[in-house]
């Protein structure tokens, strides 16, 4: 029982991550279709930002918004820089387009900055654990957890009480009616980049915290987790994006501590496979997103 | 299986040999005048190649992007090792493998057919997920099974180590027990060559391609995409198992990062610069990428003489490093999805282009039709839609509407925008599903059945909003129906192809890409698409929407031509007055999902309810 407690504690910690990854994932194809391969990236570059500030002697209070400016300015320019050109484009064209972003990233640190890995030390809190009732709970997870239900709170907020929370929501119904009813396609997009920038930022500082590194190749794990989480709730769902977050998370743990040794290497393939399962059983995730075709 | 001999199976195999010797007379040519390591890169060019090939079966056919298969050649890669390599090395690595698998060692011939087997198991279950999450052409659910795949495969390489020896430890052969002759690679990619090219003419892949299209518009004509989807995975990862059986064999060990994401990118790079939807394309695509990579390399390795100039070494020092051919090959995904998604070839295949120069000289004329059809023998055929009901949420689209219609009969449905007409016509041909109501054609229920299985039985629609094929010909476009029918609508004398495409005025465009079609002929085809399922109910959705009113009126003759060519019953949406009250023999009046009048066109124009209903004075009480 114990057991069972901590582990959800620590499956809500690690699914907190991956659900504010999901939700970034999710708010970009709502307003335009793609699936961004790159949204991991997010965090390689913040990571090697974070290294830098680490270096030249800057403390985690002042890393963490760093961070956060960073992947949200690095949202927007890939916006730009990219996807801006292929926006109308069909969906064989964004998938592809958004995974050409990632290798270009991950290959422009690897030649320019380094293969190497590059280590900064985690702030020293993040092992600490307390105990209520017996159990022990990690000062981290319960951090990450609170901090995430606040961002999700406030973005909650931003999206059902602020004019551009309208026109995003408006242009993930129906783009081109949103258009038609004076929603600005540039700025909403925007938007959405900056939203699902912010959303991975806040996600990278406890990636970062808890990895204590970086490398070229650090966005994949990321991406993929953030990616199938948003998938698992039902791709254009928000809500189900922040589910799909959490559900993910506490399955990995429960996995990983479940299974015999000699296989709890395999957990993600587990993992994936329980997903191919799942879609084969509820093919449109979590929640249901009606994408009526018209005809 | 192929639809026309000559054009399906002769031309595309001479093509298919064509394109072979083309590929690798040039590149022995290359070989023979560099010597020495440029053997290495046409052996490693040639299993691309056949990778490539293998892929594009898939993504070309299919539409559906696939970062999978190259997880499905982790699979092949992984058995073919385990059961080609000898007992004693693999002791080294594997010594307790399961199921005593460190003992086995059998010819590399038949541990590749294993690979091909265990893989074509693996292809069986992702496929049946892909199906069930909705895969068509740009689904973003199936791509990301795919990339799932991709890393499971991935995980399982990197931590089952007791099969697999894992990172620290690679699979290797012996020295001198790696391929050392070029035939049996040169042998394998003919044949891919040949079976990718006979796949995209055959039945399968014709519907297969029809499905890519328009996914929604294929099954409406009774094709299932499921089965040509599953069947070109199949083919597709049969051919991307021995490409890796081969790559393993020649390169003489794997370890995980072998079959991967660098892989993964080089394989699809290869195929989006030449061109997803052509094998001609595939195989151009990994000749560029090969000699783009290998001029890098030259140049990285051998200075910057460049076509007698010679660059300053360290003024290019920042661009000739380590990591360069990725950024190159993420620049070429981006460049050409941005400029060129359909890449270098489009969908240009050589035998196509020499069957357009020795077969259409040949073509017969224009056909003119022979004695009719025998529409008379269907002439009892009836149509039945009774209490038929839609809830959309709270929004009752249709309350208990019902039609009836008789072979031989054109029936038109009128109406203001709302009033249900198009969401009527969905309900019949099993686009939505009925919340309450039958449908039934003579004695047999269609209510709840599938679009395709419905299309099968005799109910083909046409569409309001254009879903033609847009990058096949009018041809193959009408084909595609065409095959549907000859399979599932046996017992019907049906027109032919090429009678359909003249009935329908399109036989000066027949060769045309559909998308290359003005308004009026891209609803001619429509029809004759729908006409060529040899429907018995033919359900035409706003047939001359955004026409001009002369373009109208020969309409009105096209369609009873077709109605009578086939032998089918009709029901014609429209707004058209004109239309309707010249083509129909009787006419039900939909208002706010319910039938509020029905009867002959002059007894519907002097309906008051009707009049009400569209022009909205108050109807009488």
């Amino acid at each position: 029982m114990t057991e069972l407690v901590q582990n959800i504690a620590d499956g809500l910690g690690r699914g907190s991550i991956y659900a504010l990854l999901a939700l970034g994932v999710a708010v970009v194809f709502g307003v335009m279709h793609l699936l961004n391969f790159a949204h991991g990236e997010l965090i390689t570059v913040s990571g090697y930002a974070a290294y830098w500030a680490f270096i030249t002697g800057w403390s985690w209070y002042l890393i963490a918004p760093l961070v956060v400016v960073v992947a949200i300015a690095t949202s927007i320019a890939i916006e730009q820089v990219a996807f801006r050109w292929v926006r109308n484009a069909p969906d064989f064209t964004l998938l592809l387009t958004s995974f050409g972003v990632h290798f270009l990233i991950e290959a422009a640190f690897f030649m320019y900055v380094s293969a190497a890995v590059r280590s900064f030390d985690r702030p020293d809190w993040i092992t600490k654990t307390f105990d209520v009732g017996g159990i022990n709970f990690e000062v981290f997870d319960v951090v990450v957890i609170a901090v995430t239900l606040v961002t999700l709170g406030l973005t909650t907020l931003l999206l059902q009480r602020t004019m551009f929370g309208l026109s995003l929501r408006a242009a993930a119904e129906d783009f081109d009616t949103a258009r038609l009813m004076g929603v600005r396609s540039d700025r909403v997009i925007r938007g959405a980049f900056a939203l699902s920038g912010a959303l991975a930022g806040i996600a990278a500082i406890f990636w970062l915290m808890r990895a204590g590194q970086t490398t070229p190749g650090a966005g994949l794990t990321p991406m993929l987790k953030g990616v199938l989480a948003a998938l698992i709730g039902g791709l254009g769902s928000l809500r189900g994006a922040v589910m799909g977050g959490f559900a993910l998370g506490l399955a990995e743990v429960l996995l990983r501590s479940r299974l015999p040794d000699s296989i709890a290497g395999l957990t993600d393939g587990v993992v994936f496979a329980l997903i191919a399962l799942l879609f084969i059983f509820r093919p449109q995730g979590f929640v249901t997103v009606a994408h009526a075709e018209r005809v | 299986m192929f639809p026309d001999r000559r054009r399906d199976l002769l031309f595309p195999t001479a093509g298919s040999v064509g394109l072979f010797a083309v590929l690798v007379g040039g590149a022995l040519i290359y070989a023979a005048v560099l010597g020495g390591s440029a053997e290495r890169l046409i052996t490693a060019m040639f299993i691309d190649a056949i990778m490539v090939i293998g892929i594009q079966i898939y993504i070309g056919n299919t539409g559906v992007l696939s970062f999978g298969h190259i997880g499905f050649g982790a699979v092949a890669g992984y058995v073919f090792a385990i059961f080609a390599i000898d007992p004693e090395r693999k002791a080294r690595w594997i010594a307790d493998a399961p199921a005593g698998l460190d003992q086995v060692q059998v010819s590399p011939i038949v541990a590749t057919l294993i690979a091909v087997a265990v893989t074509l198991v693996v292809a069986v279950v992702v496929g049946i997920g892909l199906a069930r999450s909705g895969a068509k052409s740009g689904a973003v659910a199936a791509t990301v099974i795919t990339l799932a795949l991709l890393f499971v495969t991935h995980e399982v390489a990197i931590n089952w180590t007791q099969l697999t020896g894992g990172n620290r430890a690679p699979l290797s052969f012996g020295i001198g027990d790696t391929l050392d002759s070029m035939l049996p690679i040169l042998a394998v990619l003919l044949v891919a060559i040949v079976a990718a090219r006979l796949f995209a003419q055959s039945r399968a892949g014709r519907l297969a391609k029809a499905a890519r299209e328009d996914n929604l518009a294929a099954r409406a004509m009774g094709v299932d995409p499921q089965v040509q989807q599953m069947a070109a995975l199949l083919l597709s990862v049969a051919v991307v198992a021995v490409a890796a059986s081969l790559r393993v064999y020649e390169i003489g060990n794997i370890t995980p990062r072998f079959f991967f994401f660098e892989y993964t990118l080089l394989t699809l790079v290869m195929l989006i610069v030449g061109g997803r939807n052509s094998v001609t394309g595939a195989v151009v695509g990994v000749v560029v990428i090969t000699a783009a990579r290998e001029l890098t390399r030259r140049l990285a390795t051998e200075g910057y003489e460049l076509f007698g100039l010679s660059l300053d070494a360290a003024a290019v020092d920042w661009i000739f490093r380590e990591g360069l051919p990725t950024i190159g090959l993420g620049l070429a995904m981006l460049g050409f999805m941005i400029f060129r998604p359909n890449g270098l070839m489009n969908d240009w295949e050589l035998d196509e282009w020499l069957a357009r120069r020795w077969l259409r000289p040949q073509e017969p004329g224009r056909p003119t039709l022979g004695p009719i059809a025998d529409g008379a023998a269907h002439s009892r055929a009836r149509l039945e839609a009774d209490g038929l009901t839609v809830d959309f949420g709270g929004f009752r689209a249709l309350g208990s509407a019902g039609i009836v219609a008789n072979v031989g009969e054109i029936v038109g449905l009128i109406g203001p925008n709302g009033a249900g007409k198009t969401t009527l016509v969905n309900v019949l041909t099993g686009i939505v599903a009925p919340t309450a109501g039958r449908v039934l054609v003579d004695s047999d229920d269609l209510t709840g059945e599938p679009s395709h299985e419905i299309a099968r039985r005799g109910l083909v629609r046409t569409f309001q909003n254009l879903r033609l094929f847009s990058a096949l010909s009018v041809r193959d476009n009408v084909e595609a129906a065409y095959l549907i029918a000859e399979a599932h609508r046996d017992g019907r004398s049906r027109p032919s192809i090429d009678e359909l495409i003249a009935v329908a005025g399109l036989w000066d465009h027949r060769h045309r890409r559909a998308d290359e079609l003005d308004y009026g002929n891209s609803r001619r085809l429509e029809l004759a698409r729908a006409a060529a399922a040899a429907p018995t109910f033919l359900l035409l959705d706003e047939p001359t929407s955004g026409m001009s009113d002369a373009e109208s009126l020969a309409m009105v003759e096209q369609v009873r031509t077709m109605a009578e060519t086939i032998g089918a019953g009709v029901v014609v949406i429209d707004h058209d007055l004109n239309f309707i009250t010249g083509i129909c023999d009787r006419i039900y009046c939909l208002d706010r999902g319910a039938v509020i009048a029905s009867g002959t066109p002059d007894e519907i124009h002097a309906d008051p309810t009707v009049q009400a209903a569209y022009l909205g004075t108050a109807a009488p009480a």
